[in-house]
């Protein structure tokens, strides 16, 4: 009699214990295109080597914005789920108090495997508070066989590009030069890349506003030119996003784009107009100023933990499987994603199939961030504001510089 | 019939409608005024959404702050402009199409269907589908007035003050005359054949006709359309976000209303803010509501 009350009770915990131990992790993720399918391969294998945990995706929507909404929300409602945050580059500072510190749960080796620049933009006030998952920078497409056919070189300055592309696209009818010009997030990403080329800076390494500059001016100066004194960028610029652009572009409308590395297997594709007369450098430098140089604007998303999370030791477990070289290699592979682990670009199978990553290697390392700050969206709407209605003519370049110097200053206290 | 006070199905009627009508209560108070009261609440605080805890109590001079405000002033303007604008023109657009629809001809349950088409459209689907009709490379608008030899260059709709919001003024125009047609013709319905019988034969001409039998017959109808469609112009929000993200001064109140609740209030204490401007928007609506209440002399039972 007493056996088997015993075995009851040992059954019964026994029964307990193995509820408990399957923990279930939520995990935002993107939806777009193949990558949702390629995660949803790797939770899968990552379920497999783990079978005490179980990984539920929560897509989300594409654009960032409605994403950050969506995390406010979340994070707000101080929910333990999701456990794990999908993060666009310029968030870790607005999110840093919400967020797990993961600096304890990584080795210094184990950091030193990512791209610095990347690991320094996920660090706010010494804390760790995402790890890099893929990194993005702005970069030029032009078009190989028109270059060619003109005898060019691909431009390293503004003048030359704005020489090659009035010169080419006078002769074809076609547009000289699309980019983002539009009043948004993406127009911020352009504008820095020219600011940081003429060797300027809007806040400088201790948060001081430094934006009424001659290099900034003629950052914007350029800009403006481009759509009204030399016209090798139509006046829509002022309206178009990343896929407004492209299209053009893809279409065989435009000498010269601006844009994301995600382009291009969609410029390769076999109903792209444009296949296999591409090619892609670092975006040009400025003149005239010291300190010019190269630069491209970083991008990217990060994975980071929620702070109310009840599994973190798991959902560091998650994170670093999936920023492992092996996962970012196939990731790399099948949803041409640019992996944030430096390793991956010397890979033979990586670069096989994506033989960009090669040349972009580069301008990952050297990639800018954009201004680090918790009030980043309110910073980047001063900017984009101000430059959207300097290029609408609403306002003229000194204008604008003044107007977006003093509404800085005003946001930030100084 | 004759009903004695023993009838036991008369006596407990007012208790059976009472407990019929605490879930209909009780579902309006939760969904409607719960959120108002609590939206109320928030606007009296200095606050973050983040930290709830570090709230300061300011009564009301998040109000006070509202009209200090000139992004918000200018963007009261910019939605009374576009209220003003497409309430009017889908108004006239509406009481003609009205008049034709309420013709007999052949197809004309077809064409009534049809009408209703760009109503059913979700917002964002068209305020997308005419941003690229407004594009200045491909979109069809351009292309016309190009082939047409009206323009020479191509309009960048969505970028210059002075065609942004005549641009968004048009989609909003396109996509809810529809439902002032449909609004308009049900009230046109309602006008006996004996009216326009009895005018004939007192010798009015068509015009005549119209403004002293269907516009009395129909204007309690414009008025209730025109409510609805105020009130919800008043509160616009996807049809500027979507197409201009309020550039080009086209900010609307509830995209900057939106703005500041999230992006702004985030962690910094502008959430209170953001709520007291949520409370003045339906303030202001609400004021106009009353308005044309009056003004209609509509009687809402």
């Amino acid at each position: 009699m007493k056996r088997s009350v015993f075995l009851a009770i040992a059954l019964m915990i026994a029964l307990v214990i193995s509820s408990f131990a399957t923990v279930t992790i939520v995990m935002t993720a993107g939806a777009v295109g193949a990558e949702l399918q390629v995660l949803q391969t790797q939770i899968k294998e990552f379920m497999q080597q783990n079978p005490d945990i179980k990984v539920v995706l929560m897509p989300m929507p594409n654009s960032t914005t409605d994403r950050y909404n969506l995390d406010v929300t979340y994070l707000s409602a101080q929910m333990p789920e999701p456990d794990i945050l999908f993060l666009d580059t310029i968030d870790p500072p607005a999110f840093a108090d919400f967020l797990v510190n993961l600096k304890p749960y990584f080795t210094d080796q184990e950091l030193s495997q990512f791209f610095q620049g990347a690991i320094n933009n996920d660090t706010y006030n010494g804390r760790l508070v995402a790890i890099p998952w893929f990194v993005d920078a702005g970069i030029l497409y032009y078009r190989s066989d028109l270059l060619q056919k003109y005898g060019f070189q691909p431009p390293t300055t503004w003048d030359q590009l704005i020489q090659e592309a009035q010169y080419i696209s006078q002769r074809e009818h076609i547009q000289g030069f699309v980019w983002q010009g539009a009043a948004y997030e993406g127009l911020t990403c352009d504008f820095m890349e020219y600011v940081h080329s003429y060797g300027g800076n809007i806040l400088d390494e201790n948060g001081k506003v430094v934006s009424d500059s001659p290099q900034v001016k003629a950052a914007l100066q350029t800009m403006y030119d481009m759509i009204y004194k030399y016209k090798i960028s139509p006046v829509g610029v002022t309206t178009y996003q990343e896929e407004d652009a492209r299209h053009i572009f893809q279409n065989g409308d435009a000498v010269f784009m601006r844009n994301w590395p995600y382009c291009w297997p969609l410029l390769q594709a076999t109903d792209s107009a444009v296949r296999g007369k591409v090619g892609v450098e670092v975006l040009p430098e400025g003149t005239g100023f010291p300190g010019v140089h190269h630069s491209a604007t970083l991008g990217g998303w990060e994975l980071a933990i929620n702070k109310y999370s009840e599994h973190i030791p798991e959902a560091v477990k998650l994170i670093k499987f999936l920023t492992s070289p092996q996962q970012e290699a196939y990731k790399a592979i099948n949803a041409g994603q640019a992996p944030s682990v430096l390793s991956v670009y010397n890979d033979p199978a990586v670069i096989k199939a994506v033989p960009l990553f090669k040349s972009l290697y580069d301008v990952f390392v050297n990639a800018e961030p954009r201004p680090k700050s918790p009030i980043y969206a309110q910073i980047s709407q001063v900017i984009y504001d101000n430059v959207n209605a300097a290029l609408t003519n609403q306002e003229t370049v000194d204008q604008a510089v003044a107007k977006m110097t003093s509404q800085l200053k005003q946001l930030l206290g100084q | 019939m004759s009903k004695t006070k023993n009838d036991p199905l008369h006596k407990s009627d007012p208790y059976y409608a009472l407990i019929f009508i605490i879930p209909t209560l009780a579902v309006i108070a939760f969904v409607a005024f719960w959120p108002l009261a609590q939206t109320f609440y928030n606007s009296l605080y200095k606050s973050a959404l983040m930290f709830p805890q570090n709230k300061i109590f300011v009564g009301l001079s998040n109000y006070g702050a509202l009209w200090q405000d000139p992004r918000f002033v200018n963007d009261l303007w910019n939605t009374i402009r576009f209220t003003a604008w497409s309430v009017g023109i889908e108004t006239v657009l509406g009481v003609l199409v009205a008049l034709m629809l309420n013709k007999k001809f052949k197809l004309r349950g077809l064409v009534r269907a049809a009408v209703l088409v760009p109503w059913a459209i979700p917002t964002v689907v068209s305020s997308e589908m005419w941003r690229w009709m407004y594009n200045d490379n491909y979109g069809v608008i351009n292309s016309i007035l190009m082939s047409l030899h009206v323009i020479k260059q191509p309009i960048v709709f969505l970028a210059f003050p002075s065609t942004a919001m005549p641009a968004i003024i048009s989609v909003d125009v396109w996509k809810t005359t529809p439902f002032m047609v449909l609004l308009i013709l049900a009230g046109l319905q309602l006008i006996p054949e004996e009216l326009y019988e009895a005018a004939r034969i007192d010798g009015a001409n068509a015009w005549q006709r119209f403004w002293s039998v269907t516009f009395p017959m129909i204007r309690p109808t414009i008025g209730i359309a025109l409510i609805f469609r105020s009130l919800d112009a008043m509160r616009v929000f996807d049809i500027v976000f979507i197409m201009t993200k309020g550039a080009a001064n086209t900010e609307t109140l509830s995209v900057y209303n939106q703005w500041t609740l999230f992006t702004r209030g985030f962690i910094q204490p502008y959430f209170g803010y953001g709520s007291a401007m949520s409370v003045m928007i339906f303030l202001i609506i609400g004021i106009l509501a009353i308005f044309y209440v009056k003004m209609m002399k509509i009687r809402l039972d």
